[in-house]
C-alpha cells in the first residue's frame, strides 16, 4: 500500500482577501467560499496535471455555514425578499461546490462540521481504499461578528489548506498530523500573488 | 497512517432502523405508506403565507408543541426506535466500541428563527444549532462512546454519512455505528427555496410531465450498522430471534462532483453516472445485476431530466425498475439519504418494488423502468439508491440482501 | 417615466456584485445571459429581488421575466411598462 504524502500546504486570512483576483464571480461567492478558494489557490498546485474524477475535496467547516445562514436569514425581510444567491451558499459543503468548479474536479466530497481533527486522516483514507488519488483538504474557521454573537465563541476568519497524494511530496502524512493549522503553519509555500 | 484490511473483509449490514417523518411515527408506518403508495404531503398552516411558494409540505405530524429543539427531537426518536430494533446484538458490543455519523444540512435552524425573534429559546437548542455538537450529544445520551462525525454534503450527506459509518467499522475504529439524518421544516428553508422558486405550488410530481418544483419535507431517521463479524451472529440461543442477524448489507458507493454549477446539475448526468460506475466497481457488480434503483427525484423539471440522463448512460435501453419517494416524504434533505435507504431496506425485506407516489402522467425522457405502483417481485437483492444535492454533489450506494 | 439606464446598470452589478465592472462597460444592447455579462439562473432570480427592490415590480413566474432578462435595454423597458405609477 503507497504512502500518503503531503504534497503542498497553504494558509489564508482575512486580510487576504482584498487582493485577491479569483474570477469575475468572487464578491458574489459568500465569505465562506471566497477563503476557501484562496486557500486552494495558495497551494499553488496545477490540477491541470491529474485526471479531474481522481482528485477529491475535502472541507471541514468549523460552525458550518452558520455565518453565512445567519446573513441570509438577518437579510429575510428586506424589499423583495431574501437572496436567493446568498441560500445557495447556506450549505457548508457550498465551498466545496465553487473549488470543484473553479478547478473542475469532478472526484468524491467529504465535509465535516467541526474542527479538522479528522480531515486529513479521512481524506487518506480515501486515498488509501482507492476512492481517488489525490485529495485537496480544506479546513475553514469562518464566524463573523454575527454568528458569533448568536453561538458566543469569538469571532474569526481563517483557511489552510492541504494537498495529499500518493507515493512523493514534501514529505510522509503521519497519524500524528491532526492539528492541520499548525502543519500548514509550518510547511506554509509562498501565496501566489495577483 | 493505520492501513486498513487489504481486501476490505467486513461486510457491514443494517441491524436496525428507526423513522419519523411525513407518514409518520416509526418504521412501520413507512412500510404501510409504501405498501399503499400514498403521500404524506399535505397543507401545512403556518407555511400560508405570502412569503412561500407553497404551504404543502413534508411536515412529521405534530400535536401542535412549541418545540425550541425539533432536530433533537427527530433525531432522538428516529435513533430510540433504530436501537430497539437492534437490542440483541448491541447488547454485545460496549459502548466505546459504538460510533455515530450524523447527517444534517441545517441542524436546528428553529433556534436562528427563535433568536432573532426574541423567542424563547433554550441553551440546548442554541447549541443544537452546530452539527458536531447536536451528533456529540446524540451520541452521549444513546450510549455512544465511539468515534462521532457530523457530516453535511447538501441532500446527499446520508449516503455520505452511511460510508463514514460503514468505512469506521471496515477500519476496526468502531464494530457498530449509528447513522442519523435530521432535518426539520423551518422558515429559513422554505423561505430559500422560494427566493429560488424551485418549490412546486401544488406539491412535488417526480418524473411527470407536468413537475415543476420540489415539496420541502422533514424527517429524523436512523440506521445501525454493524460488522457482520461472525461472533454477532453464530451463537443462536432461545432468545434470538429468526431474523435477529442482519443481512441487509452494505455493499459499495460512488461519489463525484459536477463541477458545473452551484444550485444547477450538469445537464449530461455525467457526474450522476460516473458516481453510479464507482459504486458498481467497489461492489463488483455489473449494471445488469441491479434490480432496483430508489431515485433522488426531487420533483423540479432539471433534476428529474438529469437523473433519466444518468440512469440511460449507464443502463443503456435496459434500466432496471426505478422509482422515487419523494412524493411521498418531500425532499428531507440531510435526512433523505438515510430514510430512503430504510425503504430501500424494507422493500428488500419484503419483496417489492416501492411505487412513486403522486406520479400522474410520465414525463418524456424517463426511461421505461419507471415503477408507478407497488408490486411485488421474486427477487430484489440488489438496489441502487441515489441522491444529488447543491454544490455538485452526486452520491450513489449500493445495499444487497442474501 | 424614462427609466435611467445608468441607474439600472448600476443596480445590476450592486445585486448582482460584479466586480470589476462599471456601468459604461455594459452595453445597452448586449445579451445577459449565456455570452455578454454571462449571467445564470441564479442571477436571473436575483434580478427578480432586484426588480421588487429597486422599482416595485412583483414576478410571480420566472418565465413572465424571461423576455425582459434579454438585454439592459429590454429589461428597461419592461420597467417602464410594468413599474407602479
Amino acid at each position: 500500500m503507497n504512502k500518503i504524502f503531503i504534497a503542498a500546504t497553504s494558509k489564508v486570512a482575512a486580510a487576504d482577501l482584498p487582493s485577491a483576483r479569483l474570477g469575475p464571480r468572487f464578491a458574489r461567492l459568500d465569505l465562506q467560499s471566497q477563503m476557501a478558494l484562496l486557500a486552494v489557490e495558495s497551494l499553488g498546485v496545477d490540477f491541470q496535471e491529474f485526471s479531474p474524477d481522481r482528485v477529491a475535496v475535502c472541507l471541514a467547516a468549523k460552525i458550518g455555514s452558520l455565518s453565512t445562514d445567519v446573513e441570509f436569514w438577518n437579510g429575510r425581510d428586506g424589499a423583495g425578499g431574501p437572496s436567493p444567491t446568498l441560500f445557495a451558499y447556506t450549505l457548508p459543503s457550498a465551498a466545496i461546490g465553487e473549488i470543484a468548479i473553479r478547478h473542475k474536479l469532478t472526484g468524491p466530497n467529504l465535509c465535516f462540521v467541526d474542527d479538522d481533527k479528522i480531515l486529513l486522516s479521512e481524506a487518506a483514507d480515501l486515498i488509501q481504499r482507492g476512492e481517488a488519488d489525490y485529495c485537496v483538504c480544506v479546513s475553514c474557521a469562518v464566524v463573523t461578528a454575527a454568528a458569533a454573537e448568536l453561538i458566543q465563541i469569538p469571532p474569526e476568519t481563517g483557511a489552510c489548506a492541504v494537498f495529499l497524494q500518493r507515493g512523493e511530496g514534501l514529505r510522509e502524512l503521519t497519524e500524528f498530523d491532526r492539528d492541520m493549522k499548525s502543519l500548514c503553519a509550518n510547511f506554509c509555500r509562498p501565496k501566489i500573488s495577483g | 497512517m493505520r492501513e486498513p484490511p487489504a481486501n476490505f473483509p467486513t461486510p457491514v449490514a443494517i441491524a436496525g432502523c428507526g423513522a419519523t417523518t411525513a407518514v409518520g411515527r416509526g418504521v412501520e408506518a413507512l412500510r404501510s405508506a409504501l405498501r399503499a403508495n400514498s403521500s404524506g404531503l399535505r397543507a401545512c398552516e403556518k407555511f400560508d403565507s405570502p412569503r412561500f411558494q407553497s404551504k404543502i409540505t413534508g411536515a412529521i405530524p405534530q400535536t401542535g408543541n412549541d418545540n425550541d429543539n425539533p432536530a433533537w427531537q427527530f433525531a432522538t426518536d428516529a435513533l430510540e426506535e433504530a436501537r430497539s430494533s437492534a437490542l440483541e446484538i448491541l447488547k454485545k458490543i460496549p459502548a466505546e466500541r459504538i460510533g455515530l455519523v450524523l447527517s444534517t444540512t441545517k441542524a436546528n435552524i428553529a433556534a436562528l428563527e427563535r433568536i432573532s425573534e426574541n423567542r424563547l429559546c433554550s441553551e440546548t437548542a442554541r447549541r443544537h444549532l452546530q452539527g458536531n455538537f447536536l451528533a456529540a450529544d446524540l451520541a452521549a445520551a444513546h450510549g455512544a462512546r465511539g468515534p462521532v462525525q457530523c457530516v453535511s454534503v447538501a441532500c446527499v450527506s446520508g449516503l455520505v454519512a452511511i460510508q463514514q459509518a460503514a468505512k469506521l467499522i471496515q477500519r476496526g475504529a468502531a464494530d457498530a455505528v449509528f447513522v442519523v439524518g435530521v432535518d426539520t421544516l423551518s422558515n429559513f428553508v422554505m423561505a430559500g427555496f422560494t427566493a429560488l422558486k424551485a418549490i412546486d405550488p401544488n406539491g412535488c410530481r417526480p418524473f411527470d410531465k407536468d413537475r415543476c418544483g420540489l415539496s420541502p419535507g422533514e424527517a429524523g431517521a436512523a440506521i445501525v450498522l454493524v460488522g457482520q463479524a461472525s461472533s454477532l451472529c453464530s451463537s443462536k440461543s432461545q432468545l434470538d430471534r429468526q431474523d435477529a442477524c442482519p443481512t441487509i448489507k452494505i455493499l459499495g458507493w460512488g461519489g463525484s462532483n459536477d463541477a458545473n454549477h452551484l444550485t444547477g446539475p450538469s445537464r449530461d448526468g455525467s457526474g450522476l453516472a460516473r458516481a453510479i460506475r464507482s459504486a458498481l466497481k467497489m461492489s463488483k457488480l455489473l449494471p445488469a445485476e441491479i434490480d432496483y434503483i430508489n431515485a433522488h427525484g426531487t420533483g423540479t423539471p432539471y433534476n428529474d431530466a438529469m437523473e433519466s440522463i444518468a440512469l440511460k448512460n449507464v443502463f443503456g435501453e435496459a434500466c432496471p425498475p426505478f422509482s422515487g419517494a419523494k412524493g411521498m416524504l418531500g425532499h428531507t434533505l440531510g435526512a433523505a439519504g438515510v430514510v430512503e435507504t430504510i425503504l430501500c431496506a424494507i422493500a428488500m425485506q419484503e419483496k417489492f418494488l416501492p411505487g412513486t407516489p403522486r406520479l400522474n402522467t410520465i414525463a418524456e425522457g424517463v426511461p421505461a423502468g419507471l415503477v408507478r405502483e407497488p408490486r411485488s417481485v421474486a427477487k430484489i437483492n440488489r438496489v441502487l439508491k441515489l441522491n444529488t444535492g447543491f454544490g455538485g454533489a452526486n452520491g450513489a450506494l449500493i445495499l444487497g440482501h442474501e | 417615466m424614462n427609466i435611467s439606464m445608468n441607474e439600472l446598470k448600476a443596480n445590476i452589478i450592486e445585486s448582482l456584485r460584479l466586480q470589476d465592472i462599471t456601468p459604461e462597460k455594459i452595453d445597452d444592447d448586449a445579451p445577459l445571459f449565456g455570452t455578454g455579462l454571462g449571467l445564470d439562473s441564479i442571477d436571473a432570480l436575483e434580478l427578480v429581488v432586484m426588480l421588487e427592490r429597486d422599482y416595485g415590480i412583483v414576478i410571480k413566474d420566472i418565465a413572465e421575466g424571461r423576455p425582459a432578462f434579454q438585454s439592459v435595454r429590454t429589461l428597461a423597458d419592461f420597467i417602464a411598462v410594468k413599474r407602479p405609477k
